[in-house]
């Protein structure tokens, strides 16, 4: 299995920062404050989450600590699935 | 009355009050009106005579707010604009209005910087969060920091405000046109006093209201939800970011909220995407929405999660100021599906194309009079014209009344996408693709989404058939807000025309 950071990071261009640069997205920066993920993004993140990594994303666990940045859905994947 | 007035009158009677909530800022009703009147003061300096238009860019409500009143005091007209923007829509707003100042946040600063050589008439730019070595000075327009503006370290000061009336300008909301260029809906002090104090009224607002404002201010919505909420001497819980609605339902339970005002996805999203029935929100007197009637299912659904919460079904258009009808708590499930009746001080009426009222059950243009109703168009008398007439405001929705006297509305003239709390002018995303190389023709169509209302589809017909539609959404988000994107794309072999070879939107979904 790859890398989940990597395949975060590409989720996140492919689908919000498209051919932008790859110092565009540091690992820690909120998506919220840097305006990447709107809040239809947040669903289509939850969507590609449950798809890839086989998981259940339960209501009280759509939080920033849990989503908001590339480091903090690395956590929540391992959490997750381990 | 002016607009200013509710403010004033509030911080006079409660200067200590807290008006705005924002994170874990607060901010007091005097704090506001001080900040409202220096900015006044500068303005009165800056931008002379008034009617001045004066363009907000910025995420921040206290700013925001302090602003909207400052501009207003100063005998200017504000125009708020949307913050999830492309240059080319800035660009486009800007220019229509002639708007002499903007105050932006730092963070929009690179925008405008791009885009200030296309706007002769700006001549001042007003940076928030900025100090003096943030300022870019190369550029034909005076650019301050927010501070020098706010302390007086600038020129101000001396001259004596302008005689404002009721019948002037206060501000201009700009609506997607279904041309696809935007439209500038010009509201007077008059106009938003009457919808102010009329929704203020069916409301039942007081002081003691708490409300949780999500929705962002420059949409007729919230610009609505500010004023009623200031008007009443209430309080503001803002958070305008409804990514994470967990985040704002322990807002709402700390800060003891007691209305909540959203569109039809707002309630969809806190149904089906957050953790709402583990909430209890004993403070909670009511719900608004706006945008659509609420489809029964889902009033059944809030009914069980807030037991004795009322929900309140509003209708509305930015062009009559916000709102031109409600239908009462009490009716939700007795007249389920329906718009409700006219506001207090708002006549509607269903007419005919001979602009005669039609009978009980029969479909009529909704027409409707009151001074809510907006004077025009900015620049544009004749589309003023089109939906102005001795009858009233043409809304363009077409509706039934049944025997009691209750709108349903049955459909819309225009096919404009209400997706979220955005309606999009299917005709700007499609001359957008358009551009593209790749592409011969196109439709854009809004389709049924469970969270969204309706999601954005663009039916493509290809020059190159082998292009990956990929390339086609990179076209749209370099050109077009991130909302105007489009959720799907298909690409078609031809697009189903009629015997005139007219696109054919109804026969694609």
């Amino acid at each position: 299995m790859s890398d989940p950071i990597q395949q975060i990071r590409e989720f996140i261009f492919e689908n919000f920062l498209f051919d932008a640069d790859e110092s565009a997205l540091q690992n820690e920066a909120s998506f919220l404050d840097q305006g990447i993920i709107d809040s239809t993004g947040i669903l289509e993140v939850i969507d590609w989450l449950e798809e890839t990594f086989e998981m259940q994303v339960e209501d009280e666990e759509m939080i920033p600590e849990n989503l908001d940045s590339v480091s903090n859905l690395a956590v929540f994947i391992a959490k997750k699935t381990n | 009355m002016l607009v200013s007035d509710f403010l004033v009158r509030a911080a006079e009677n409660t200067p200590e009050k807290i008006v705005i909530v924002h994170g874990k800022n607060r901010f007091s009703y005097g704090e506001l009106l001080t900040n409202a009147r220096a900015i006044a003061q500068w303005l009165v300096s800056s931008q002379g005579s008034k009617g001045f238009r004066a363009a907000i860019l910025t995420d921040n409500p206290i700013d925001y707010v302090s602003l909207y009143f400052g501009i207003q005091m100063a005998g200017g007209v504000v125009v708020g604009l949307n913050t999830q923007t492309a240059e080319r829509s800035l660009v486009k707003t800007l220019s229509d209005c002639a708007a002499s100042v903007i105050f932006c946040s730092l963070k929009y600063k690179k925008y405008l910087e791009k885009i200030v050589s296309q706007l002769p008439d700006l001549s001042h730019v007003v940076c928030s969060d900025a100090s003096s070595q943030d300022v870019q000075p190369h550029l034909p327009q005076d650019w301050l920091p927010w501070t020098a503006v706010m302390t007086g370290s600038v020129e101000g000061g001396k001259d004596k405000p302008p005689s404002i009336q009721d019948s002037d300008l206060a501000q201009i909301i700009y609506t997607s046109g279904t041309t696809g260029d935007p439209k500038g809906v010009m509201l007077s002090h008059k106009n938003l006093v009457a919808n102010t104090l009329s929704i203020t009224c069916y409301l039942n607002l007081t002081a003691e209201d708490r409300i949780m404002a999500v929705l962002p201010f420059f949409y007729s919505y919230g610009n609505s939800v500010m004023l009623t909420h200031i008007a009443a001497g209430a309080s503001l819980v803002v958070n305008q970011n409804f990514l994470y609605p967990n985040v704002i339902l322990d807002e709402m339970v700390e800060e003891k909220v007691t209305g909540f005002s959203g569109v039809p996805s707002t309630f969809a999203i806190l149904l089906h995407r957050s953790a709402v029935r583990k909430y209890t929100l004993p403070a909670l007197r009511y719900l608004t929405q706006a945008g659509a009637p609420m489809a029964p299912k889902l009033a059944r659904s809030l009914r069980d999660i807030f037991p004795g919460v009322e929900i309140f079904i509003m209708y509305g258009q930015t062009e009559a100021s916000a709102r031109l009808a409600y239908l009462p708590p009490v009716d939700l499930e007795r007249k389920s599906g329906s718009i409700g009746k006219a506001i207090p001080g708002v006549e509607l009426h269903l007419l005919n194309k001979a602009d005669e009222p039609v009978k009980p059950g029969e479909v009529g243009e909704i027409v409707a009079k009151g001074d809510n109703i907006m004077v025009g168009y900015w620049g544009r008398p004749e589309a003023s014209a089109e939906v102005l007439s001795s009858y009233g405001l043409r809304t363009g929705d077409l509706a039934q009344m049944d025997e009691d006297g209750y709108l349903y509305i049955v459909s819309r003239k225009s096919d404009m996408i209400k997706s979220g709390s955005h309606r999009i002018a299917p005709k700007e995303i499609e001359e957008i693709l358009q551009e593209h190389e790749a592409v011969h023709e196109v439709a854009v169509i809004g389709i049924e989404d469970d969270i969204l209302g309706q999601a954005i589809k663009a039916c493509v017909v290809l020059k190159e058939p082998d292009l990956p539609l990929k390339k086609l959404i990179i076209h749209c988000r370099k050109n077009l807000p991130a909302y105007k994107v489009p959720h799907h794309f298909e690409a078609l072999t031809e697009l189903p025309k009629t015997a005139t070879g007219k696109i054919c939107k109804n026969k694609l979904s």
